[in-house]
């Protein structure tokens, strides 16, 4: 299924261990995953599996204790934004940027000149439904419109990888289901590579091509599931409801373990 | 509008108190406006006191140098301080006890390492303004919020870029209090060292006039004094203004 895509992303091996104050303790032990190019790949797995730490060191931000991670060949050891888009869990604005002097903050590191950087962000709130919101700060917006101020910021520098830490994780949940539809209907368009970090059953099933299940700490790939179903996705069709099933299963037993 | 109003009539009013009490008091220890005025006027025309000018200078000068230095060295202390978290917890306590100290008590050893001139005011004034000034980057460091940091890093900042697009933002506001609070304190500082021993400035000649009991000179020199005071902090406003369109 995904063999047919090229590879983008490839984490080889990775251990990570943090000290803490009673003694190390290994976040990720020799977790190995591959990403296809155009993928939506989920993370999944109980808290403190190191889903965070995974992403974190995909976007250079964290350096594994031991393996090597590669994107498009090369291994990261910074964060690098022509290649890697990050979309942080609260949406992390500067409150003294307006909406659009947000989205345009990426654009204006790399030395985008302003007239650019003002037309590329603009044209993006239209879709990102912030028409009318250029002008605002944060402090003025809604949690869902900051999200997807947040998730602007990401697409205005274009990099073909984006990732995504729990991005809608302090939604209430009608916000939550709307903004993923809303996120599928980006992502099909813009065919941009997706590693999406959840706790929720729904969004992994809704909206990923491929979902890692990872086990409770340390961190290990336990399952890897393989999604070919059409979008928009029904949650109802009996193929759905026993993936889901069978998901739960797996995350039931990995969360059991973590609340040990 | 009606503010204005309201502000000028309460100053008429204190005027007012102030004429009624100040003539039924001893004219050497209280003078009322009326007197204040021609006192004033001798002092502008040079007539009083024709050294005013060079005073003036002088202590601007002095006020000038204790500000550079305590903002070079209170920014320096408090970025070392607030970046540093082993050095910051081992210095912290220990500024804030002697910023608790009243200056004062310094000024003595202060006269004695740097004599009766300009040295040992600009020490003074430096001392007064270094602590709020290094104390409020300490503050501002401690208010960066360190997702903002991790952000900017993630969309390819580096450090530099991290101090001036995240840090000097998140702080802004405290810095430029502690700075202000710096230039206030620098020029209390100085005017206090001049008048507790000096040769020259603004505060030798308020120590004068007061020391000879010329009250209505004293109050005009005070006048002065107060138009420098507020001067400075119109001045500080103004940059405070430049700093935050700086920063946007």
């Amino acid at each position: 299924m995904t063999a047919a895509r090229g590879e983008l992303i490839a984490i080889e091996g990775v251990t990570k261990r943090y000290l803490t104050s009673s003694g190390p303790v290994e976040a990720l032990h020799d977790v190995s995953l591959s990403v296809g190019e155009g993928d939506f790949c989920t993370l999944i797995g109980p808290s403190g599996c190191g889903k965070s730490t995974l992403l974190g060191m995909l976007g250079g931000l964290v350096a594994p204790d031991e393996g090597r991670l590669l994107v498009d060949g090369q291994p990261v050891t910074t964060p690098d934004p022509r290649r890697v888009a990050t979309v942080f869990q609260d949406a992390g604005l500067f409150p003294w940027r307006t909406a659009l002097q947000n989205v345009e903050f990426g654009l204006e590191l790399q030395g985008v000149p302003a007239a650019r950087r003002r037309r590329t962000a603009s044209e993006l709130l239209g879709p990102l439904g912030l028409s009318g919101f250029a002008e605002k700060y944060p402090r003025e917006l809604s949690g869902g419109m900051k999200q997807r101020v947040a998730i602007g910021r990401a697409l205005a520098i274009d990099a073909k990888i984006l990732l995504m830490d729990e991005p809608f994780g302090a939604l209430d949940e009608q916000t939550r289901v709307l903004m993923g539809e809303w996120l599928l209907d980006i992502w099909r368009r813009t065919r941009k590579t997706v590693i999406f970090v959840t706790h929720s059953l729904h969004e992994a099933l809704f909206l990923s091509t491929r979902v890692a299940v990872m086990t409770a700490r340390p961190g290990r790939i336990k399952s890897i599931l393989e999604l070919s179903m059409e979008y928009p996705r029904s949650v109802e069709s009996p193929e759905m409801a026993a993936l889901r099933a069978k998901l739960w299963s797996e995350i039931r037993e990995e969360s059991l373990r973590a609340m040990r | 509008m009606r503010v204005l109003w309201l502000r000028l009539g309460l100053l008429a009013a204190l005027l007012a108190v102030w004429e009624v009490a100040g003539r039924a008091a001893n004219p050497l220890l209280a003078v009322p406006p009326s007197a204040v005025l021609p006192a004033l006027r001798d002092l502008l025309l040079l007539r009083s006191y024709p050294e005013l000018p060079a005073s003036l200078w002088l202590t601007l000068r002095e006020i000038g140098a204790a500000y550079m230095l305590a903002v070079a060295a209170g920014l320096g202390c408090g970025f070392v301080l607030g970046m540093h978290r082993l050095v910051g917890r081992v210095w912290g306590p220990m500024l804030a006890a002697l910023y608790a100290v009243p200056a004062v008590v310094w000024y003595p050893s202060l006269m004695l390492f740097f004599g009766l001139d300009a040295a040992s005011k600009i020490a003074f004034g430096f001392l007064l303004g270094f602590f709020p000034i290094t104390l409020s980057v300490l503050a501002g460091v401690r208010q960066v919020n360190p997702q903002f940091v991790t952000v900017a890093r993630a969309y390819g900042a580096g450090a530099v870029t991290v101090f001036r697009r995240v840090m000097l933002p998140s702080m802004l506001f405290t810095l430029v209090g502690g700075l202000r609070t710096g230039l206030a304190l620098c020029v209390i500082g100085v005017i206090v060292g001049e008048i507790l021993g000096s040769k020259a400035g603004i505060g030798a000649l308020i120590n004068h006039a007061y020391g000879l009991l010329r009250t209505a000179d004293y109050v005009a020199l005070v006048l002065v004094t107060l138009l420098l005071v507020v001067g400075s902090d119109v001045l500080a406003s103004l940059l405070e203004r430049r700093a935050r369109q700086w920063t946007e």
